[in-house]
């Protein structure tokens, strides 16, 4: 008996592929009753949450192992799968997720940031569910600089202090630097004409808050960076979101030390604390240059 | 007294710098945390520049080392990160929810007519709708379209390239690819070369693709000569129309033989196949599968004989029930059965179905029907044009004129008056564009697909985040 619905299509293609190959990916082989558990995992963890039959669950992936993960174990809970384009930004998102009403999205942990920012807008959305390390950020000399923090999570009262705050530093900072109407977008990026101009991007580990946050102060010279990442001519556009800069916005450029000084200023203002600076002690110096490495090494 | 922080800065840093900071950070705070250090470590900020153009890379992602190195740029990748790695704040990660879950799950009892999927698909104008696609929409696709075509079984190994989210590579490549015990080859990222070594390694028999694709790899071959894969058995292409020229040479070096497929997202894929081989014609989209019957209409809906041109309607089991809450949209798309596609087309004398263009893209001149794919493949055939797309704009009097987008070939020069004086001599004068803009390339979807609703003027790029979008400003 053949499967009538996608619900029971995998527990009977394992039943009768059993340890044949599924999928192929990267090398690796994940077999018929791989997939089946697999699958029956992300239904359970679903219905978990509380996710029920009929619920709209998005998945926002690449071709991974995971799409096929999310995908059929959303159909074995009977949930209804929303998959919908990786290359979407802002209001498309918003658009879909709120006109399918989903309660999840499975998606990249390197979206998380495009689906923090929009999550206010979209009221159903109660779990974000991420996966895969598949970053892609490109730095440049002149272009890119970077705000980071690694801080006590008592510095903040919650997660949405921390974004907010550094996002009024960024603010203030970019102010300072000429740039007026740029504003803050919760959870997400400092925009200017809709563009971004900076991301921020909080995250977690046991008592600490790690920030990262990119600015742009002058317009990417993408060729060179699209000629190591091959991406097809005619969606090269689509692949970056719409983006600004300091240099764009004002006509000028800070260089390093008035950007530094900025940026300090308005931490100290928006923080309440003494910036002073300082080196590396012994032990994360050691930490450091094995994180260099091993980050050329891999 | 207020806090003292650290600042450390780095104005000359590189990629690397970007991972290595914080981890060392983080790193030192924890380990500090279980010893009894004499020293607590501060409270950083951290400011950097970067000397180097670099790329900063997840565990997961490929980069063509050779290619950075030669671009002079470099590479820091991310360490696979543990159980204990920073997590987004207010995410939760699968693997952590998988556990929640118990690999004994029994799969709910579900009715076959329910839906399974919304796919949201642009159309002409206006905002995605969400398609819906139920259990039986799929089943029906995969086995009684692409199995009746193609019985494919567990010695095949499908090629999975095309975006797992469109209508295409879901319905014809995953799904009965699980269905029928396929071995599926995921490729994440698209790249010609990444293709063709994927083939090549996992000794595909079936590539479902779409057009551009088809190009790439006979380009790719040209240059390679020797070790070309020769194991498909079955090609499919699909997402937009394919030449013959590209057809005849890919079959020819590859060995194998293309089917052209046509549907839309509204009829889960496929509906009719042109197949090289056995059942073709250069032009068509083919005769229509045998579970779907497809007709030719006029405004009225009135059935129109073979070779005249009308409204392509479809009815069948493959048929969306809808728009997810769109019933008035629903209704003027879908009428007792019969899905109304918006293609414009003919059927010839052997049951072949040839478009020629999309309703909503006529352009309306003097009372005259100005088919855009026309005016489109006239100018395509100039030597010196890479792509071209053709739409209806507004003149100064509201009129409809057309306009041409033209890309050229790399290096070539052409001019406006050139592109003109070719439309000139071989198009009737009212098709003869009124305005031609040059771009580097046109907006294409997923497939390939000429969006030509981002010509148009006034389009509103959907991309972009403004203050008056978000609740905050409307508070």
């Amino acid at each position: 008996m053949k499967s009538e619905t996608l619900v029971t299509l995998i527990s009977e293609a394992a039943h009768s592929q059993k340890k044949r190959t599924a999928l192929l990916f990267e090398g690796r082989e994940i077999s018929y009753a791989q997939l089946d558990e697999t699958t029956s995992k992300v239904a359970g963890g679903l219905e978990h949450l509380g996710i029920k039959e009929g619920d709209r669950v998005a998945i926002m992936l690449p071709n991974i192992p995971e799409f096929v993960y999310a995908f059929f174990g959303i159909q074995k809970l009977g949930a209804v799968a929303v998959p919908f384009n990786t290359m979407y930004k802002g209001r498309e998102i918003i658009h879909i997720l709120n006109d399918c009403g989903a309660r999840a999205i499975i998606t990249l942990t390197n979206f998380a940031n495009l689906i923090n920012e929009v999550q206010s807008e979209v009221p159903s959305l109660e779990h974000v569910i991420l996966t895969g390390e598949r970053t892609l950020l490109f730095v440049e000399p002149d272009t890119t600089v970077s705000v980071q923090m690694v801080v006590g999570k008592d510095v903040f009262p919650n997660a949405d202090e921390a974004f907010r705050i550094t996002g009024n530093i960024l603010l203030d900072a970019l102010k300072e630097l000429g740039v007026e109407d740029a504003w803050y977008n919760h959870r997400g990026a400092i925009r200017h004409n809709g563009k971004k101009i900076a991301t921020i991007l909080v995250s977690e580990i046991e008592n600490l808050l790690v920030i990262n946050s990119v600015l742009f102060i002058d317009d990417y010279d993408t060729e060179q960076f699209f000629k190591v990442v091959w991406v097809s001519p005619e969606i090269k556009d689509k692949v970056l979101e719409p983006m600004t800069s300091i240099q764009q916005i004002t006509g000028s450029k800070p260089d390093m030390e008035v950007f530094k000084k900025a940026v300090a200023e308005s931490a100290q203002k928006h923080l309440g604390i003494d910036l002073e600076v300082g080196e590396l002690k012994r032990d994360e110096l050691f930490g450091y240059q094995k994180q260099r490495s091993l980050s050329y090494k891999l | 007294m207020a806090d003292k922080w650290r600042l450390v800065y780095n104005p000359e840093g590189d990629a690397a710098d970007m991972i290595a900071f914080p981890s060392a950070l983080v790193e030192g705070r924890i380990a500090g945390k279980y010893m009894l250090s004499s020293e607590s470590l501060p409270n950083t900020l951290i400011i950097q520049g970067f000397k180097r153009a670099g790329i900063i890379a997840g565990a997961d992602v490929n980069i063509d080392k050779e290619a950075a190195k030669k671009q002079d740029l470099d590479v820091a990748k991310s360490a696979r990160s543990g159980r204990g790695a920073p997590k987004s704040v207010g995410s939760m990660s699968l693997s952590d929810m998988m556990a929640k879950g118990s690999r004994k799950f029994k799969p709910k009892d579900v009715d076959p007519d329910k839906p399974a999927v919304l796919l949201y698909t642009s159309g002409t104008t206006g905002k995605p709708k969400g398609v819906i696609l139920s259990h039986r929409n799929f089943i029906t696709q995969a086995v009684e379209i692409s199995d009746h075509y193609f019985k494919m079984d567990h010695k095949d190994t499908v090629i999975g390239v095309l975006p797992l989210f469109h209508v295409y590579g879901l319905a014809n490549g995953l799904i009965p690819s699980m269905y029928f015990g396929c071995r599926l080859s995921l490729v994440p990222q698209y790249s010609p070369h990444h293709l063709l070594s994927n083939i090549e390694a996992v000794k595909a028999t079936v590539l479902i693709a779409v057009p551009s694709m088809y190009m790439h790899l006979i380009q790719l071959a040209r240059m390679r000569k020797s070790k070309i894969p020769k194991t498909m058995r079955i090609s499919v292409s699909g997402g937009a129309p394919m030449p013959l020229k590209t057809l005849q040479e890919f079959e020819e070096v590859f060995e194998t033989q293309i089917s052209e497929g046509y549907g839309l997202t509204e009829t889960t894929s496929a509906v009719c196949l042109n197949q090289s081989g056995k059942a073709y014609k250069e032009g068509s989209i083919g005769p229509p599968a045998p579970v779907i019957e497809m007709k030719v209409v006029d405004d009225d809906g009135k059935d129109l004989p073979n070779g005249e041109v009308g409204e392509i309607i479809i009815t069948g089991k493959v048929v969306t029930q809808g728009y997810w809450n769109m019933p008035e949209e629903t209704a003027e798309t879908i009428k007792d059965g019969w899905l109304h596609t918006g293609d414009l087309g003919y059927r010839d004398e052997d049951g072949f179905f040839f478009i020629t263009d999309r309703k909503k893209d006529l352009i309306i001149r003097g009372g005259f029907n100005i088919s855009p794919r026309e005016v489109e493949e006239l100018i395509y055939t100039h030597p010196k044009v890479q792509d071209v797309a053709v739409i209806g704009v507004p003149d100064k009097r509201e009129r409809e004129v057309v306009k041409a987008f033209v890309v050229k070939k790399e290096g070539e020069e052409l001019s406006e008056r050139d592109v003109l004086d070719f439309c000139v001599q071989n198009l009737a004068p009212y098709k003869v564009p009124k305005a031609i803009e040059f771009r580097e390339s046109l907006p294409k979807n997923a497939t390939g697909k000429i969006l030509r609703k981002e010509l148009r003027a006034g389009f509103v790029d959907d991309r972009l985040i403004n203050k008056e979008d978000t609740k905050e400003a409307a508070e």
